[in-house]
């Protein structure tokens, strides 16, 4: 079947990838976009990533060991926000339970759910209550006889990340940027969907003939704009090279996850500790996803990499050519539309930030004049000064070195974009800053927020649907946005932590949320300043 | 399984509706999330919490220095005049004298604190308590004849903030004066509670007003949230009458005839209904004022799976209830309203759409009426 053929089935009611990534954008972001943005006051409990990974387990029940509250709010785990977990048991632990230990009422109610579901997987996830009263989980679980397995996985709430871990990390990737041979090989402390995936490979994988050519993927469920289309390209290619996909994990049953050690390979898209338990126990060999295999030629060497892994070098060559000619050739009628004009592009600094800036002026060949790069978001995340130095240091020289021609202006002010939009034909923002710029009819700016999820996917044909849809949107006009006066454009956002309101309270809660956070950090002042 | 929050949720609940004062959570990261999210849904904001970010270290050694950190940084970051410390479950295991670091600081806010660890009681308990701590803070105050205070609100209540002027409009019309709304009020407001002539409960903050009554000798009422035509005519009258007006209100038949062939088709439809105590009132409504079959009724503190079951069982073709009964509603195929505490799926933002009062009533009926025939049932 054709390629295009095989996306339009995979996306909804048989519509493109792009419609795909606007419906999961509109029906999944006005959740999950929004639930991010109060990351600015706090972070969530571990147990909600616990619970959201378990959740995709199908045949899989995740069972709270802790009071009724816990499980009460972690039905609404901020990673799955459009699908709360309707049906979470808890083991409602009470003062009684705290004095005297809860281990026999986690047992009754491990009996209870096995009879009332009847799943092949309980997943026990202790609360910070019985993580703290020292009941012993495992042992309980050992002592039961259910024809099912019972899982235990650490998500007490009050083990999670310490702010700088992100920092740290952020100034890894920007070192490597020039040289993704220097590429982090860590990972963040988990918030619970790792402690999941470690669980699993620990607890519940059994030993398997390993097959050749067949490999597991890591999927994000649907957090990821467009995950079902792009799986289906990501198959499409393998099945072209000769290879297979076993599972996606942990979105798939739990037999299979059982026979997931069978896999040549895991391609691993969050965290690696798992990927590295499984190679430690079944001899499983994994492959990160790092930002380089963005873009054609990235994509293009991750399935060589993969090949490489695999032992097809040189087999798998032909058909992983033929898809980005294919690509490459689409390409070259957009790419004619495009060299019409001058663009401004808006994007936000972050680990991918050089490799998506390649895509645009390099994939695409927008005849990009400015990049504008938004800095201060990062201090949203908590990054210090010192990293965002490094950041902008290392993103210059990167574009130096790819020679991609356009002026870098970092953080512009209103005033500046205003400037920059007279001297261009079109200014794009792969955030959903247009906003700030259409306030009192400013600077016209054309929101590609959403489409850009079409550029990180792990297949060709993201970037040649971005060329299209830029293509259409360019034909059409649709560039040039500031006539009109949108509700929020109204608005008064702080500047830095857009977009968050200018508002005194959020801007308090914001910094009280920093500091404290801070203060977990190792080598704080104080302040919680590094 | 409950669908009760638990103690910490009820407390955060109540303290959060003094909307001048700000929550200092003294919790791990996730409770302070959680209550953070249901509140936020409908005013987003209004970010007035904050945590004292309890990691392992403070489980290891202690929290009592977090959180006089946290407090020192919140009084120089918020202008409040109040600061509500709520002690959740981490810090009562491990023994944190929350007192002894509170009496520890001078500040220019007003600091009160309460213990509420989730597993020492339900979400009532905690709404209860936490109105009962900051009792201490109300003071005498010279009686306005024909006032009233309405208890049992909190700020995240679906529909609140249009029920709450919708019973101002009513109580108005009867002569009858809105002192306070506990827990939807200023610090100041809160203070002058007392002034009112009577306290009006709806569902919780009966300790408070048992306080009251013997602090300040302020009466009370009990009182069934104001749903329908009937339960808001008794609802107004009952107040009225307790206070010797004597009103007798009237409302207007007129928008129901407008739609009455519907309602015709609507009769005897087998519903369910689960919630705090919003939902015996709602059942009140749809049974004696739409003539629908109530097959389950059910409280938060009733098991949540026997619910599930019973419904399951029933005959149920329209659901009420929190965002949390989609999952039932999804599996039976039948459209949920929702009307209570937690909504995280539906916003109310419109003041002048409530679910309470006559015109409560409409809006309702308007609601069940468009959420039916939009479902799309017979094409699924």
């Amino acid at each position: 079947m054709q390629m295009s053929k095989q996306l339009q089935q995979a996306a909804h009611n048989g519509g493109s990838p792009l419609r795909e990534i606007f419906r999961d954008r509109v029906f999944n972001g006005i959740h999950q976009g929004t639930t991010w943005q109060f990351h600015r006051y706090g972070i969530n409990c571990k147990l909600s990533g616990s619970v959201y990974a378990v959740s995709e387990i199908e045949g899989a029940v995740p069972l709270i060991h802790g009071p009724a509250g816990c499980a009460f709010h972690q039905r609404l785990t901020p990673r799955k926000m459009y699908a709360p977990i309707y049906n979470l048991p808890c083991t409602n632990l009470d003062e009684n339970d705290v004095i005297y230990g809860g281990e026999d009422k986690l047992r009754d109610k491990i009996n209870e759910v096995y009879r009332k579901f009847h799943p092949q997987l309980i997943a026990v996830l202790p609360t910070c209550v019985s993580g703290l009263v020292g009941d012993d989980v495992p042992g309980v679980i050992t002592e039961l006889d259910l024809p099912c397995d019972v899982l235990h996985v650490p998500s007490e709430g009050f083990a999670h990340r310490s702010r700088e871990s992100l920092d740290v990390l952020m100034r890894d990737f920007a070192e490597s940027w020039k040289d993704p041979s220097r590429s982090p090989a860590y990972d963040l402390r988990g918030c619970g969907h790792e402690e999941v995936m470690f669980s699993i490979v620990d607890q519940l994988m059994e030993e398997q003939e390993i097959a050749e050519n067949l490999v597991n993927i890591e999927s994000f469920g649907r957090f990821t704009y467009g995950f079902r289309s792009e799986l289906v390209e990501i198959k499409h290619i393998f099945g072209e090279m000769g290879v297979s996909v076993n599972l996606t994990l942990p979105t798939c049953t739990v037999d299979e996850i059982k026979r997931a050690p069978a896999a040549e390979l895991n391609i691993v898209t969050r965290n690696l500790r798992w990927a590295e338990r499984m190679k430690e126990r079944f001899g499983n060999d994994y492959l990160r996803k790092w930002f380089f295999y963005f873009g054609l030629d990235g994509v293009e060497k991750f399935y060589h990499d993969c090949a490489s892994k695999l032992d097809l070098n040189g087999v798998a060559d032909g058909a992983i050519r033929i898809e980005k000619t294919q690509s490459l050739q689409e390409l070259e009628r957009y790419q004619k539309v495009f060299a019409r004009d001058d663009f401004a592009v808006s994007t936000q600094g972050f680990f991918f930030t050089p490799y998506l800036a390649r895509i645009y002026a390099l994939d695409l060949k927008l005849p990009i004049k400015y990049l504008c790069v938004d800095m201060q978001l990062l201090k949203a995340l908590n990054i210090s000064e010192e990293t965002i130095e490094v950041m902008e240091k290392n993103m210059q020289e990167a574009f130096d070195e790819w020679d991609l021609g356009f002026e870098v202006v970092t953080n512009p002010t209103l005033g500046e974009m205003s400037e920059i939009a007279k001297k261009v034909d079109h200014v794009l923002s792969d955030r959903i800053t247009p906003p700030i710029y259409e306030k009192g009819g400013g600077v016209g700016v054309m929101d590609i927020s959403a489409t850009r999820y079409l550029l990180f996917r792990t297949g060709f044909s993201g970037i040649v649907e971005f060329g299209k849809y830029l293509t259409r949107e360019l034909n059409t006009g649709k560039t040039h946005q500031n006539s009109r006066e949108p509700i929020i454009s109204r608005f008064d956002y702080d500047t830095i932590y857009y977009p968050m309101l200018d508002d005194d309270r959020c801007s308090a809660s914001r910094e009280m949320w920093s500091g404290m956070w801070g203060m977990k950090s190792v080598g704080c002042d104080d302040n919680g300043r590094r | 399984m409950t669908m009760d929050g638990g103690k910490f949720f009820g407390a955060f609940r109540a303290s959060s509706g003094i909307t001048d004062a700000v929550v200092l959570n003294h919790v791990p990261v996730g409770c302070n999330w959680g209550a953070g999210i249901f509140k936020t849904t409908s005013n987003q904001f209004d970010m007035r919490h904050a945590c004292t970010v309890m990691h392992e270290r403070e489980i290891v050694f202690g929290g009592e220095d977090a959180l006089r950190e946290a407090l020192i940084r919140a009084d120089e970051l918020y202008d409040t005049p109040l600061l509500l410390v709520i002690a959740g479950d981490a810090p009562s295991i491990i023994g944190d004298d929350v007192e002894a670091v509170v009496d520890s600081v001078t500040l220019d806010s007003e600091v009160m604190w309460m213990e509420a660890a989730g597993f020492k009681g339900s979400a009532m308990d905690g709404y209860e308590e936490a109105l009962l701590c900051i009792a201490g803070l109300m003071k005498e105050s010279e009686t306005i004849q024909d006032s009233v205070n309405l208890i049992g609100f909190s700020p995240d209540d679906f529909k609140v903030d249009a029920d709450v002027k919708e019973i101002r409009r009513l109580l108005s019309d009867a002569g009858v004066e809105v002192n306070t709304v506990i827990s939807k009020c200023s610090l100041e407001e809160f203070r002058r509670a007392p002034a009112a002539e009577l306290n009006v409960v709806l569902g919780q903050g009966t300790k408070l007003c048992e306080q009251m009554k013997k602090e300040f000798g302020l009466p009370y009422l009990k009182m069934d949230y104001p749903y329908g035509l009937d339960g808001t005519s008794h609802f107004v009258g009952a107040i009225s009458d307790e206070l010797g007006i004597g009103h007798e209100p009237e409302f207007d038949i007129e928008p129901f005839k407008r739609i009455y062939l519907y309602l015709h088709e609507l009769y005897g439809t087998p519903v369910s209904v689960i919630g705090d105590f919003h939902a015996e009132a709602m059942a009140n409504f749809l049974d004696g004022e739409l003539g629908f079959n109530v097959e389950v009724l059910s409280g938060n503190e009733d098991d949540y799976f026997e619910f599930a079951e019973d419904v399951r069982n029933s005959n149920t073709t329209i659901l009420f209830g929190s965002s949390f009964e989609q999952g039932i509603a999804e599996t039976l195929d039948i459209p949920l309203i929702r009307f209570c505490y937690p909504v995280f799926d539906n916003v109310s933002v419109y003041d002048c759409a409530p679910y309470a009062g006559y015109r409560g009533a409409v809006c309702l009926t308007e609601a069940i009426i468009n959420t039916v025939m939009s479902y799309g049932g017979m094409n699924k």
